[in-house]
Formats: structure tokens, sequence, C-alpha cells
């Protein structure tokens, strides 16, 4: 039971304390602007080119992809950061040198950015009514929240095994760009999955937001909550396989560091 | 039972210089080392730069895995009994990162007792008395980033202490305080012996090591090369005297004939920008001064002094050179 509620407190202000710590919202204005801004201008630019490349019809194709896809500033960039940047800190051999639960730790670290990321996802469906006319009027909205938590879920797990990649090979600015920009085309956010070469719808499935953004679409289309929840079945699996290989990298990397003594180098 | 026992420990790095043509290089930072440290002991681990101090600190904190050997702490291996050893142990190393800057000290602290299981009523309690402790009442409050140096090594005091450790590994932790900061923080070290903890000190400052230490290993090369009380070590020079001779400008040539001298055992430089120390050890005390003079004729001098050996003159006569 101790060792319950231990778990749950390090879990708890592991989230809090490590979010302050390794991600940039110390300035709130800073946090506004990526919260508000960088959603819009996402959006306006994907829109306007979507549609102005196809048709105008097209626009809730573009926006829905783009406003789910935001959820990845949070699930890449920031997971990225809050466990990548313990090298920038220098706080690596104090963290590893305590008895901590790494599992518990590791899994805390994404926490509040699935909180951010949803809200994320939120204020930009929310640009999309009120600024590019979606229209939301025939969507099961709970329905839509629960694929926008689970999105961000699968997402945030991706943002694990990319946060030790950072890890190991010390470049979390590239890695985070990297698959953000990935993300944007073989998510299917940009581009009907149909329309791509073979070899990347196969790389588009395996990667998280994909079936997300799919599920998405149909939902605002009318769609009710059976018919898309296979898909958030998978998206939360094709989650839960990279959160857990990015777990096993992480024990990895801390059993490495230890044997080669690179615990340190940055 | 010891508080710490190491058996022929050793570590060796693998390492690759050069881009394209790679090639692998072995250090050996840890050759062989055995030691044994009570409880309550407060132990000293001196030696040159490189000496392999800081290696053996890290493997007895869990944080790097020996080579060969093996070492426990508490009765518990530093390798196959890791978290227990970590919830035992406390362990600094100098300077002033891995801490969190952009979170308070406080916080800081929560974040790090919560990484050791604390009791949320526990710690509630024990963040402040340990921020009084290390002299950062009333600062708490502020992000670390905005901590001196000092502070934050404070700090990094604070944080080791919060699970109450009954052994300490402290590497150098005095290194870049002021004087009164790095008094300020002898005394915590005594303070904290005489709540019975066990505590291994690396440290570059030899009279710090004599105000504090019960025992002390000196280190070279990874290997030990003399453990004993500060007394006893300082036997090893107790029929020797240092003659200091304050030069200016001397050239290596000078010196060297004058550590080739026969009644001279060891010969340490320290450098300051205007002049250089030179530390003569010698058994003729002070009848050796006038043939260390004539050694140094026509050579501008500052004053000359004939004085007791220390335990830093013993340091130096082990290891042989300047510190
Ligand atoms: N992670 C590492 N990888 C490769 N070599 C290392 C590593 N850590 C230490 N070394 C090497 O091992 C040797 C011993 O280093 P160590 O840090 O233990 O010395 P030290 O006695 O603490 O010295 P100092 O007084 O300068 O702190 C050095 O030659 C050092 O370059
Ligand atoms: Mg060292």
């Amino acid at each position: 039971m101790r060792i319950f509620t231990n778990n749950l407190r390090l879990f708890w202000d592991g989230t809090l304390l490590s979010y302050r710590a390794l991600f940039h919202w110390l300035r709130p204005a800073q946090y506004v602007a990526s919260k508000v801004f960088m959603p819009l201008a996402q959006m306006f630019f994907f829109v306007f080119l979507g549609t102005f490349a196809t048709s105008a019809a097209n626009a809730g194709f573009y926006i829905i992809g783009n406003a789910i896809q935001i959820t990845a500033v949070s699930g890449i960039f920031g997971v990225t950061m809050s466990v990548g940047g313990e090298r920038e800190t220098g706080t690596l051999p104090y963290l590893f040198g305590t008895p901590a639960n790494r599992l518990v730790t590791f899994f805390g670290r994404a926490f509040m950015h699935v909180l951010d990321g949803m809200l994320g996802v939120v204020i930009a469906f929310g640009w999309g009514v009120i600024l590019l006319g979606l229209d939301l009027s025939h969507t099961n909205l709970a329905a839509l929240g629960l694929t926008i938590a689970v999105t961000t879920l699968s997402t945030c797990g991706l943002g694990l095994l990319m946060g030790c990649l950072s890890l190991i090979t010390v470049n979390v600015m590239f890695v985070n760009n990297f698959v953000y920009f990935l993300l944007l085309i073989f998510s299917g956010a940009n581009v009907p999955l149909a329309d791509l070469p073979n070899w990347m719808q196969v790389v588009s499935y395996a990667l998280p937001l994909t079936r997300g953004i799919a599920a998405a679409r149909s939902l605002v289309a009318g769609a009710p909550l059976a018919d898309v929840a296979p898909l958030l079945w998978a998206e939360l699996g094709v989650g839960l396989v990279y959160g857990l290989i990015g777990y096993f990298l992480f024990s990895w990397f801390e059993f490495e560091a230890k044997r080669r003594g690179t615990l340190e180098v940055f | 039972m010891n508080a710490i026992e190491i058996k022929q420990l050793q570590r060796i790095f693998k390492t690759h210089t050069g881009v394209i043509k790679r090639t692998a290089r072995e250090v050996r930072a840890v050759e062989d080392v055995s030691l044994e440290i009570q409880e309550g002991e407060l132990f000293g681990l001196l030696g040159p730069n490189g000496a392999g101090k800081t290696t053996t600190v890290k493997m007895l904190a869990t944080l790097l895995i020996p080579s060969a050997g093996s070492a426990s702490v508490k009765g518990f291996d530093v390798v196959k009994q890791a978290d227990e050893v970590r919830r035992r142990i406390g362990f600094i190393f100098g300077g002033e990162r891995g801490l969190y800057w952009r979170l308070t000290g406080i916080d800081n602290l929560r974040y790090f007792a919560s990484l050791y299981g604390i009791d949320p009523d526990v710690s509630k309690k024990r963040i402040p008395y340990l921020l009084e402790m290390v002299g950062l009442k009333g600062r708490g409050d502020e992000f670390v980033g905005g901590y001196s140096r000092g502070m934050k090594q404070r700090l990094h005091v604070a944080r080791t202490l919060l699970h109450d450790p009954d052994v300490l590994f402290l590497d150098e932790p005095t290194i870049g305080l002021d004087p009164v900061g790095a008094r300020d923080f002898r005394q915590v070290i005594l303070d904290l012996q005489s709540e019975k903890k066990s505590i291994l000190l690396t440290t570059h400052y030899m009279f710090e090591a004599d105000a504090l230490c019960d025992r002390i290993a000196v280190i070279d090369h990874g290997r030990i090369i003399a453990l004993d009380t500060p007394g006893g070590l300082k036997q090893h020079v107790a029929d020797l005297s240092v003659v200091e001779v304050e030069t200016f400008g001397a050239s290596e040539a000078i010196i060297g004939g004058l550590r080739a001298l026969p009644f001279v055992d060891a010969l340490s430089v320290e450098e300051t920008e205007k002049h250089q120390l030179l530390l003569v050890q010698t058994k003729r005390g002070a009848e050796a001064v006038p043939d260390i003079l004539a050694a140094l004729d026509g050579q501008r001098l500052g004053r000359v002094i004939v004085r007791e050996p220390t335990l830093e003159d013993a340091y130096i006569r082990l290891v042989g050179g300047a510190v």
C-alpha cells in the first residue's frame, strides 16, 4: 500500500514539477502564444494551401487533420523535452542515483503533456469553428473528445520514445523537428492516405495520429462512436507500443550509461 | 559491520578519438582499490587530478558499474542491490549542475523527496529544516537559475540529506565556495559526523582533510599509495623540514638544478601571478638554507622561511609533484 501511494505521489509530483522544470512555460505569455497562436498559424497555412490546391469544399479535411495533429506539439516537442532535457540540466546522475520506480518516473513525464495536448487540440478546433467555418452540428462531441484524448495519449507514447532517442543521440531539436514534420505528411493530416505511395501508407499505419485523424473526420461527418471504436483501440495500441519501447529503451539507456560511463556526457 | 567495503575495485574506460579514423583508447581510471570504511568514520580520499577519486565515488554511488572487483555499502552490493544502496546513501559531485534551474529551491527538494519516496508530512518539515541548516533560509522560493554557485552547492547538500542517508559521498564539496562558505560547510560536515553518519570526502584542500578526516587514503593512478590517520601520514615526513622560498620568474632549469641537489627530498612549486613559491623538503632543516640560496644565486628572491611539515608536505612527498 505504501509503495502504491509513494508511486502515485511520485507520478503526480514528478508530472507537475518535471513539466515546469523541463518545459518552457515559465513565462505565461510564451505559453499562451504556443497554445493559442501556433495552432492558428498551422491551421491557416495548411487550410488555405490545401483548399487552394484542391477545392474549397475540402476545407474540413484540412481543418480536422491539422487540429488533431496539433497534439504533437505537446506529444512530441513537450514530452521529448521532458525526457531528453535531463541531459542539459545535468540531473541524470542525481535522478539515476535515486531508488525511484523508473516506470512511474518515466510515464509521469508525459502526463502533463497529455492534458496540455488535449487543450491544444480543443483550441485548434475552436479556431476551426470560429474562423474557418467548421460545422460540428452533426458531431457526437463526447466521442470527438474521446478521440482527442486517445490520439494525444498515443502521440505522447511516441514522444516518450523520441525523448529516449534524444537522450542517446544528444540532439533533441533535430529529433523533434524531424518527427513533427514527418507526422504532418504521414499521419494523413494534409494528404489523403490513399494518395500516398504504398510504402508510405505502411509507415502511416505504424504511426500514432493516423487513425485518430481518420476517426475524427468520420465523427465530424456524423458517424457514431461505434463506427470509429476499432480505429481508437488501434490508435491506443500503437501509442502503447511506442511508450513501452520507449520505456525499455530508457532502462537500457540507464544501464548502458552506467556500463560505459556516459551518464554525464553531453 | 563496515559502512563501506571495497575489494579490488577496478574501472577501465574505453574511449574513442577521431571522427573518421576512430582509434580506441583505454583509460585505467581505477586500477586496484581495496578499502574498508567504518560506521561513523569520516574518511578522506586524496590524490592528484585524474587519480580515480570521482570514478571510485561513482561506483560506490551506483552510477557506474565496476570493470572488476566489488564494493558494498552497509552490506549491500553496489551493483546487485543498487536500490538498497541508493536508499542509504547521499552524494554530491562539487559544482552547480544537477539541479532544475527553472524550479525554485523548494520545488527542487520536493521533486527529489518524491523520487526518494519520502512522505509529504515528513518532507514538509524536513525541507525548511534542511534549508536552514545549509544557510538558504528565506531563499527557497527563488528560482535556482538565479542562485549563486555557492547557493546551488548548498542546495545540493540539502538535496542529498532529504532521505536522511547513513552514508555520504562528498566529492569536492567545497570547490568554488568562498572562505566563509567553505568554513560553514566544514562545520556542516562535522555536524553530520556527530550524527554518526559515515562520510567519504574527496578534496584537494589538505588543511581541510587534516582538520576533518579520521583517516585518509592517498590514491594515485588508480591505486592506494598510502592509508593512515592525518597524524600517521605526517609521520612520513616527521624527519623533514620544509624550506619555503619565494622566487620571481625562476626558470625550469634553475628549479631542476635545485631538485637534483642531494639533500633535497622533494620539491614542489606553487605558481601565482606574481611569484613562485618553492617548497623544498629536506632533512637538514635550516642548515640547508645557505645551499638552497646558493643554488638560486642570481635570482630575485622574496621571503624565505623554514617550517614544520604539514599534511600537504606529506602528500607532496607521496605523489611527488605539485598539488
Ligand atoms: N566517463 C569517462 N569516460 C572516459 N574516461 C573517464 C571517464 N571518467 C573519468 N575518466 C578518466 O578516468 C581518470 C580518472 O578520473 P577521475 O574523474 O576519477 O579523477 P579524479 O581523481 O576525480 O580527478 P580530479 O581530482 O581531477 O577530480 C581520468 O584519466 C579521466 O580522464
Ligand atoms: Mg574528481
